[in-house]
């Protein structure tokens, strides 16, 4: 029965519309992942060559232990913002005569075919066959290897889980994010060591190889843990929307600005009523954390640091980045109406750039925090605030309009995390890619302040120029209008 | 009013509409009736300009709307579920649709206040979004919302689909008292040929793109529909 619904997947994969069309992204998307399985094993190949010369005169089986446990945190986090749902692909077997118990180990099954569940395979097993099997024999090496895989199938169903509990209840977001900032924050003020629990758990597991037990159990429970939950919710979508009572609400201080107005309005709502955007929102508010990742010390003290600005940049320009390259699939659903009612498409783009530059300006202010560790990454963070306000949304404007593809945002709200996947992680690169590029080569051949008031003045002159922008993109928009309106109806 | 001038649109070397000429007066009532496939949805499509013909021209007012927008201001369609933003609140939805021909909020409330009994009352303060809401219940917000902006061109493709029987009948009602208030051009399709000709003034008779018949109608259109329709 699995097998039959796999197959179904791997039909429905190559029949979808979108195959076709975007059969270049595809390959592209595929030797990316070729590529970083290559540097993986790369990186698993040498690891006993690398940890050396890193941690000197340690060793290295014991720095190996350590930095498990940092692995599989970083494991977490990405596959919080990557992995995604097996689509609602079971909806139409749920009224035929399959038993739910199968449904639920068939979306298990699916999900398993994961990029993250590939790489500790390539990362960890050829050191701990090469050293770990040299120094301490097969057998513990076995049970080494057997253990990661537990660790890496728990953190692939606790993820899952999360995600579906996340998706029925917004507050799991805000406490898995409580979670995860407290730890980073024990962690980075050296209150408690991630680093030396590992060691000690995984020298311990090298001395008392039956502590395997103890982690294929949490892989199994936490996949017993992510099927009991299916099996409860396989139709949670007829139960749930029932008898929750809907507000009107009104946005009168948006009035004054007329029909611009409106359409943010329109906006705020879709924004705030549709799970998939919401996740969005949540996630603008997420990154903004992504400051103690990127603004280390070790970035600051340097003459020119790309990495700060890569930071900056991500802070204050993911809203525009993630809400803008969906700027009219967002709206796919009903996008028949806005076009035959009397909106003008300049009005409805003046309106998003209104969006991004509130949404913008917000996450500056807030991220402005930063400047407490140090006052040099502030002009970093005005640079980067004013080219995305004024260059990058244009940019992912304009390649709003060459997207076709229509969203449905009803349908994430059950099982769907459609959208947080690697094409769009891609294509937010390109635009991040472009300015950082630019910094580097001026902050190379001149300094890193000449680099950011180019960056910063080019974002300004463009921002000058909107006007002209909206006219330029409402040209673009126009002249793909029909194969927009086309690839929307196609769902 | 609006007039086509050999109008063709294919999909993949299917001619779905083929119109050589037509033109329609203000204030008609113009029904298309037609099997499935025979191009009504497509026709309406190409009306409001959301498909590209691949040759000839529709104007309306005499202006091509394809390459002018002022139709929009006296235009109102109702095609699908997609011509509602399923989340935001009938309100919500009334108000936005009102606040683009400057009406107020007040306005709007006032103006619904007609569409009491065809509401039926279960859409004003339902406490849903209109996702929420049934398919018919949806299709009445749908057609208040076309009203609502007092168009001289409607078009309604099905509208008597998915409404309960009592629902038809005041739609019905509703049209014919609309039109003597205020004339406007309105295109309907149903499959009902009672309904359709009961409301119509002109039914146009589709097959495969073509029309194939165009008349006004008499007391003898229904029996000629019949015939056609006979298996």
């Amino acid at each position: 029965m699995i097998i039959k619904l796999l197959s179904h997947q791997w039909r429905a994969f190559w029949r979808s519309r979108s195959a076709g069309k975007n059969l270049a992204a595809q390959i592209f998307i595929g030797f990316v992942v070729l590529y970083l399985l290559a540097c993986a094993l790369f990186l698993g190949l040498s690891l006993q060559h690398f940890l050396p010369q890193f941690f000197p005169g340690q060793d290295i089986i014991r720095v190996f232990c350590g930095l498990i446990l940092y692995y599989f945190s970083i494991d977490i986090l990405m596959r919080f913002l990557l992995q995604e749902l097996p689509v609602l692909s079971i909806q139409p077997y749920l009224g035929q005569n399959i038993r739910r118990r199968q449904l639920v180990r068939f979306l298990n099954v699916r999900s398993l075919f994961q990029f993250f569940n590939l790489l500790p395979l390539f990362i960890f097993i050829p050191f701990i066959v090469t050293v770990i099997g040299h120094a301490h024999g097969p057998l513990v090496a076995a049970c080494f290897a057997i253990s990661i895989l537990a660790i890496t199938l728990f953190n692939h169903f606790l993820i899952l889980y999360i995600k579906r509990k996340i998706i029925i209840n917004s507050w799991w977001l805000v406490g898995f994010l409580g979670a995860i900032g407290i730890l980073i924050a024990l962690d980075y003020f050296h209150v408690f060591s991630f680093r030396a629990l590992s060691t000690s758990l995984f020298t311990l597991l090298l001395q008392s190889p039956w502590l395997t037990v103890v982690f294929v159990a949490l892989g199994i429970a936490s996949l017993v843990n992510n099927s009991r939950f299916l099996r409860q919710n396989l139709y949670f979508e007829e139960i749930a929307r029932r008898g929750r009572q809907r507000q009107t609400t009104e946005y009168t201080w948006l009035q004054q600005w007329g029909l611009t107005g409106e359409l943010v309005a329109l906006n705020l709502r879709l924004m705030l009523r549709n799970k998939r955007t919401k996740a969005l929102v949540m996630m603008t508010f997420v990154i903004l954390l992504y400051g103690f990742i990127f603004y280390k010390p070790v970035y600051l003290k340097s003459e020119h640091t790309p990495m700060i600005l890569m930071g900056a940049l991500f802070i204050t320009g993911i809203f525009i980045m993630g809400y803008g390259q969906f700027l009219f699939a967002w709206h796919s659903g009903y996008f028949d109406a806005l076009m035959s009612l009397p909106i003008s498409i300049r009005e409805f783009i003046r309106a998003q750039f209104m969006m991004f530059i509130a949404i913008g300006t917000l996450t500056f202010v807030v991220s402005s925090l930063y400047g407490l560790i140090s006052w040099k990454i502030i002009p970093f963070q005005i640079a980067a605030f004013l080219y995305n306000i004024g260059i990058n949304s244009v940019v992912v404007i304009y390649f709003a309009t060459r997207s076709y593809k229509a969203i449905d945002l009803t349908r994430s709200a059950t099982f769907n995390y459609q959208g947080t996947g690697m094409s769009q992680w891609i294509n937010m690169l390109v635009v991040l890619l472009a300015p950082v590029l630019l910094y580097w080569g001026l902050a190379w051949a001149f300094n890193s302040w000449v680099a950011l008031t180019v960056l910063g003045l080019l974002g300004l002159v463009s921002l000058l120029l909107q006007n002209w922008w909206i006219n330029w993109l409402t040209g673009q928009f126009q002249a793909r209008k029909h194969t927009i309106l086309a690839g929307f109806r196609e769902k | 009013m609006i007039t086509v001038n050999n109008i063709l649109k294919s999909y993949n070397g299917n001619t779905v509409v083929n119109i050589p000429q037509l033109t329609s007066r203000q204030g008609e009532m113009v029904g298309l009736v037609g099997n499935n496939g025979a191009g009504k949805t497509t026709f309406f499509r190409l009306l409001l300009d959301l498909v590209r013909a691949d040759k000839g021209e529709i104007t309306s007012n005499d202006k091509n709307v394809a390459t002018t927008e002022d139709w929009k201001q006296y235009t109102a369609a109702y095609l699908d579920e997609g011509f509602l933003i399923h989340y935001l609140t009938p309100e919500e939805y009334f108000y936005f649709v009102g606040s683009l021909d400057n009406r107020s909020r007040s306005n709007v409330d006032e103006f619904l206040k007609n569409f009491e009994p065809f509401f039926d009352g279960s859409i004003l303060r339902s406490g849903k979004y209109i996702r929420d809401l049934s398919k018919g219940n949806q299709f009445k917000v749908g057609i208040a919302a076309c009203l609502l902006r007092e168009p001289q061109v409607l078009i309604l493709d099905e509208p008597f689909a998915n409404l309960d029987p009592s629902s038809q009948l005041r739609l019905i009602k509703m049209l014919k008292e609309w039109q003597d208030r205020h004339p406007m051009t309105v295109f309907i399709s149903s499959h009902d040929i009672n309904h359709i000709t009961d409301v119509c003034t002109r039914i146009l008779l589709m097959e495969k793109g073509r029309i194939i018949k165009d008349f006004d109608t008499t007391a003898d259109t229904l029996q000629e529909l019949e015939s056609y329709f006979k298996v």
